[in-house]
């Protein structure tokens, strides 16, 4: 068995080294103009963010304790404003991958996990101020996890999977710092309606071997699975380079056919974004 | 701005309703015990048919073990402690696991005669015998098969069997001797049971929990044993075991049973039928229970093991001579067909 200090010592490690790659400066376009609301901006952004946090973690059907520890995740975001309604609406796509590591009180077993996640949708934005720029849409998305215990035999890991349909709500302020240009963002996505696995209360993966995955899929809805991502983020221009610092909190929770799952996380991001302007060919 | 913090306030506080665990925290003696007596309570799969056959009330056993708890008790006195609740269940499958010690109940073949001699055994096998994988096997005098399997925990793969069943198809019959198996890996059972039949039999079925009631469980799933689309075995079986049969390889008994040319001998199987989960206590120890149970074609438990068709115990006065009554019986009894 891997010893768990060294385990955090690494990952932290594997952060701070993806970090400093991720921050060499690159000769980017940035301007103000990029910061201002995005309706009246460059019609196109792409954001890369490395993430560290804690991670608490609980699935009953592998052990009823909470489960802490550490989470190392990485986040690409893309945003484009389209021609609808006239040029009100923005298509944004989100890609979420994180690795946690996370111990039981005692300290005498661990849990490994991976999630991946992928949404996309459309908000309809608004500027009620100058400087003020709210937005509010749906977005369609899938969440593929698992999380391993070191200890258990016959049910040693557990399986995530969810597909479903968020309510999403945000709101974006541009100010300066003195004359640095700044935009604080904020956007919540909250799953309404889906489908998610989940096995029965005792049911093993031997018998869902045998049997197949179908009677596993559910419908997940705020009743069942309530969960919530929110993202508070900075962007500032530094030179030629707008980076991105700011907080992500992921919310993940079931409660179906007895079983109770979450996955709490808050992460610290930090990142760049890129500008680009979309040109047709004449 | 203000709207801007109303939103996140707002959305901060609705998060209030997390999905908390069902128990409390708890690290003394008393909440340990909590934590185990709950975690039987909801999660054991034999709870009722156990308080059926062995007389005990599960709900009095919470006040009956709390009464020799003190919160000044050392780790060790608490494990034993816990280690006797759970010996009330007397289930081979219920394990508490520390660095002091594995918590056991092994009664279901400690206190039987144990009906094998590992010399005896090996004398029959000599000294060049086969090995494939998990399975050792030979050719005795008579032409009959000889076939050890000690651990369903030993992998065999399907070249193993099919070369086996090749190297010893001109043998009159054959002894497939599992004595001493204490189970292992469900799949090997099944892949060495679908080497039996020509045809797809009903072996038994099972199910698990789906609550934590005592008696919510699934409906119960037919469970069937396919022939394998390789060589098969075409003459009479003698299967050879003894109470430490158990887990998986009471699960291969249960199997074989159904199977026309076999012929179960020896003593009863130590049982174990209820595929095991884990989970653990506040304190940090391990915790495995029986979760899934399975059953006979008839729908009956073998929990507590399964009958023999022929019961034979070894007479280990015939040991100084290098005889296993047990092994000779099976010639026999092959020796008939």
């Amino acid at each position: 068995m891997i010893s768990k200090r060294p385990l955090m010592r690494y990952i932290v490690s594997v952060f701070l080294c993806l970090l400093t790659v991720v921050c060499i400066p690159m000769p980017l376009h940035a301007e103000q103009a990029a910061l201002e609301p995005v309706a009246n901006r460059a019609p196109s952004s792409r954001a890369f963010l490395l993430g560290i946090g804690r991670t608490n973690q609980l699935d009953t059907y592998l052990s009823p304790m909470e489960y802490k520890g550490v989470q190392i995740s990485f986040m690409t975001q893309s945003e484009r404003m389209t021609r609808l309604a006239q040029r009100h609406i923005s298509f944004q796509s989100t890609f979420h991958g994180a690795f946690t590591s996370s111990d039981n009180p005692a300290e005498t077993a661990s849990y490994l996990g991976g999630r991946l996640a992928y949404d996309a949708g459309w908000h309809y934005h608004c500027s009620p101020l100058k400087h003020l720029d709210l937005k509010g849409g749906a977005l369609i998305g899938t969440d593929l996890g698992f999380i391993y215990n070191d200890r258990n035999s016959n049910n040693p890991a557990q399986a995530h999977f969810s597909l479903d349909l968020s309510l999403s709500a945000g709101a974006a302020y541009t100010f300066s710092l003195g004359k640095l240009p700044m935009r604080a963002s904020y956007q919540a996505d909250l799953p309404m309606l889906g489908i998610m696995f989940s096995p029965e209360f005792g049911e093993s993966y031997y018998e869902i071997s045998q049997t197949g995955v179908g009677h596993d899929i559910i419908c997940a809805h705020p009743g069942n699975a309530l969960s919530l991502r929110q993202m508070l983020m900075m962007d500032f221009c530094l030179k030629r380079i707008t980076l991105r610092a700011g907080y992500l909190c992921d919310i993940r929770q079931s409660n179906a056919r007895s079983i109770k799952y979450h996955d709490f996380s808050h992460s610290f991001m930090f990142g760049i974004v890129r500008h680009f302007q979309l040109m047709k060919r004449p | 701005m203000k709207h801007f913090l109303f939103i996140i306030a707002v959305l901060l506080v609705s998060l209030t309703s997390c999905q908390k665990s069902d128990f409390e925290y708890n690290t003394s003696p008393q909440g340990n015990l909590d934590a185990l007596w709950q975690l039987i309570d909801e999660r054991y799969c034999f709870l009722s048919y156990k308080e059926e056959q062995l007389g005990f009330k599960w709900q009095e056993m919470h006040a009956k073990y709390s009464e020799k708890l003190n919160p000044s008790m050392s780790r060790v006195q608490l494990f034993e402690v816990l280690c006797q609740m759970l010996s009330e269940l007397k289930d081979g499958h219920v394990n508490i696991s520390t660095s002091l010690d594995l918590g056991r109940n092994w009664s279901w073949k400690e206190d039987y005669p144990e009906n094998l001699n590992t010399e005896l055994r090996q004398q029959y096998l000599g000294t060049d015998y086969h090995i494939g994988s998990g399975l050792k096997y030979t050719i005795l005098p008579d032409n009959i098969a000889y076939v050890v399997y000690e651990s369903f925990s030993d992998a065999i793969g399907d070249g193993n069997l099919s070369d086996m069943i090749a190297y010893l198809r001109l043998c009159n019959g054959m002894i497939l001797d599992i004595r001493g198996n204490g189970g292992g890996e469900l799949t090997n059972a099944e892949k060495l049971s679908r080497r039996f039949t020509n045809e797809k039999v009903l072996v038994g079925y099972m199910c698990h929990k789906t609550g934590k009631g005592h008696d919510d469980f699934s409906e119960p799933r037919a469970e069937y044993i396919e022939p394998s689309e390789d060589i098969r075995w075409q003459k009479p079986v003698v299967l050879l075991v003894n109470r430490s049969c158990y887990s998986a390889a009471n699960i291969f008994i249960r199997n074989m049973k159904e199977m026309p040319l076999v012929t179960v001998m020896g003593d009863s199987s130590g049982g174990g039928s209820g595929l095991p989960f884990s989970s653990e206590l506040p304190i940090g120890w391990s915790v495995r229970f029986s979760a899934s149970p399975s059953f006979d074609a008839r729908m009956q438990q073998i929990e507590f093991g399964i009958e023999p068709d022929v019961s034979v115990s070894l007479d280990e006065s015939l040991a100084p001579v290098g005889t296993d009554s047990m092994i000779e019986a099976a010639r026999q009894l092959l020796q008939k067909y």
